[in-house]
């Protein structure tokens, strides 16, 4: 089974731009104002999940 | 719609106001473009700042100041105080700004040199001939603009697209970025002018919790933890926690909160390539230690912006003519950062028992000078020798570098 992806809350972000900052995949951009995971070039490492200081990202990945 | 200048500066914060004013004062004709609405809006900062700032002259009036400070108190984990106070060190301490006032004066002595200003204006790329640089593609509301220039600014922030288009490598390791958020709380019982700061790994993991009062019953309270030991949404629970075991501060209502993130890196290690200068955070020219960046905006946008007035007199926009910038930055601040990201380094080697014992060597002494630097002095003197062996031989090359310089 695929992993599963990051995913962003749009509802939670609030725009800090730390996860855009420490993605080593260059897979999350601004869509409307918000940040937005690429799923195809996201490698679920997670990394985006920890960094998010109010816990918008999730995603299941340990 | 095509347009022309010299200078298009992406991003209007300190660091690109600033640079686009020095270069327009030297001649050049500037351009610096805003994706949001208003300048300095949203403020994403905690709004503390060096009284050194007034030696410089760049800041006209005083409505940017919410307060003068009298000085800082640190606490350590188990709440010793280590105080520096204004009249130890003879009123060398800081204020806290309104920084969305503080970036619009910055803003209009721009104007006021000739650069102009465009808002709502989105970067969406570079212009290229080859890998040359020639400008910025922008949105302005839903037209599209092709702005021809020599040199582009990116003063885009820590996340810097525009140094990303270059090739540039902007991607942060965890380790040197502190994620952030921040409550401006009214309705408070914090009355004296004192910028706190709370450290401990059970407080803020390889950062700090800061009270800043704006002025009678008003403060920044915010948190700072470095990205690798976080984990979701833990800035704002730790912050949380310490809000609601704080007497003074349980009761406050929120006016404003705010998400940001901050590199405490050591320097970019390239901030000009041809036809292309960084300033700001997106050459991450930040005091490790504290987070803070604005005295470095402005030194550094100021020799960036004589630099690139100089450069388009001359018509010569190579690498090589803009790396006067980069000498000037690293000749102005550069050892400090290095420096001040060891001690960083060697701050996160050390346990919540050492911080407490430090903290209880400092309590009595009188700081001759409450700056970073000056607390850092003190602390190199109270350190545990084998703390500074182990940082000696880690750190033996870095160490050797900055010396040299």
């Amino acid at each position: 089974m695929a992993k599963p992806k990051a995913k962003v809350d749009q509802k939670k972000c609030l725009a800090c731009c730390g996860c855009i900052t420490v993605c080593p995949q260059d897979a999350i951009s601004w869509v409307g104002g918000r940040a937005q995971v690429d799923p195809k070039k996201c490698i679920s490492c997670a990394i985006c999940i920890r960094t998010c200081p109010v816990g918008a990202i999730s995603g299941d990945i340990q | 719609m095509n347009l022309k200048y010299d200078v298009v500066v992406v991003g209007s914060g300190p660091a690109g106001s600033v640079t686009a004013r020095f270069a327009a004062e030297g001649g050049a004709k500037v351009l610096v473009i805003e994706r949001r609405a208003e300048v300095g809006v949203p403020v994403l900062c905690g709004e503390g700042i060096s009284r050194k700032i007034d030696a410089w002259k760049i800041l006209e009036g005083k409505r940017w100041i919410a307060g003068k400070m009298d000085g800082a108190r640190i606490y350590s984990p188990d709440k010793t105080c280590v105080t520096l106070s204004a009249e130890q060190a003879g009123n060398e301490t800081g204020y806290v700004v309104y920084r969305d006032i503080f970036d619009q004066e910055l803003a209009r002595s721009a104007i006021k040199a000739g650069a102009e200003f465009m808002m709502n204006t989105k970067a969406l790329g570079l212009i290229k001939e080859g890998d040359k640089i020639k400008g910025v593609k922008a949105e302005h509301f839903d037209e599209e603009l092709d702005i021809e220039c020599d040199i582009v600014v990116a003063a885009d922030g820590v996340d810097s697209k525009v140094a990303q288009w270059a090739g540039l490598k902007t991607r942060l390791d965890p380790k040197d970025l502190e994620t952030c958020c921040q409550y401006t709380l009214t309705d408070i019982d914090v009355a004296d002018a004192y910028c706190e700061f709370y450290l401990g790994k059970e407080i803020a993991p390889g950062g700090y919790i800061w009270v800043f009062p704006k002025g009678k019953r008003i403060a920044n309270v915010g948190i700072g933890i470095l990205a690798s030991l976080s984990e979701s949404g833990m800035a704002k629970k730790l912050l949380d926690k310490f809000i609601e075991n704080d007497k003074r501060l349980n009761k406050g209502k929120t006016i404003r909160f705010l998400a940001g993130a901050v590199p405490v890196s050591n320097p970019a290690e390239q901030t000009v390539a041809d036809n292309l200068v960084l300033v700001g955070d997106a050459a991450r020219h930040v005091d490790p230690i504290t987070g803070g960046g604005l005295t470095h905006c402005l030194e550094g946008g100021k020799i960036a912006g004589e630099v690139i007035a100089k450069a388009i007199k001359a018509k010569d926009y190579s690498a090589e003519r803009l790396s006067e910038y980069e000498k000037g930055w690293k000749d102005a601040f550069g050892p400090k950062i290095k420096r001040n990201y060891l001690v960083k380094e060697l701050m996160l080697e050390m346990d919540d028992k050492t911080l407490n014992k430090l903290a209880s060597a400092l309590e009595k002494v009188k700081f001759e000078e409450i700056s970073t630097h000056g607390l850092v002095r003190e602390v190199a003197k109270h350190l545990p020798i084998s703390t500074k062996l182990n940082a000696l031989i880690k750190h033996r090359k870095e160490i050797k570098e900055i010396k040299k310089k």
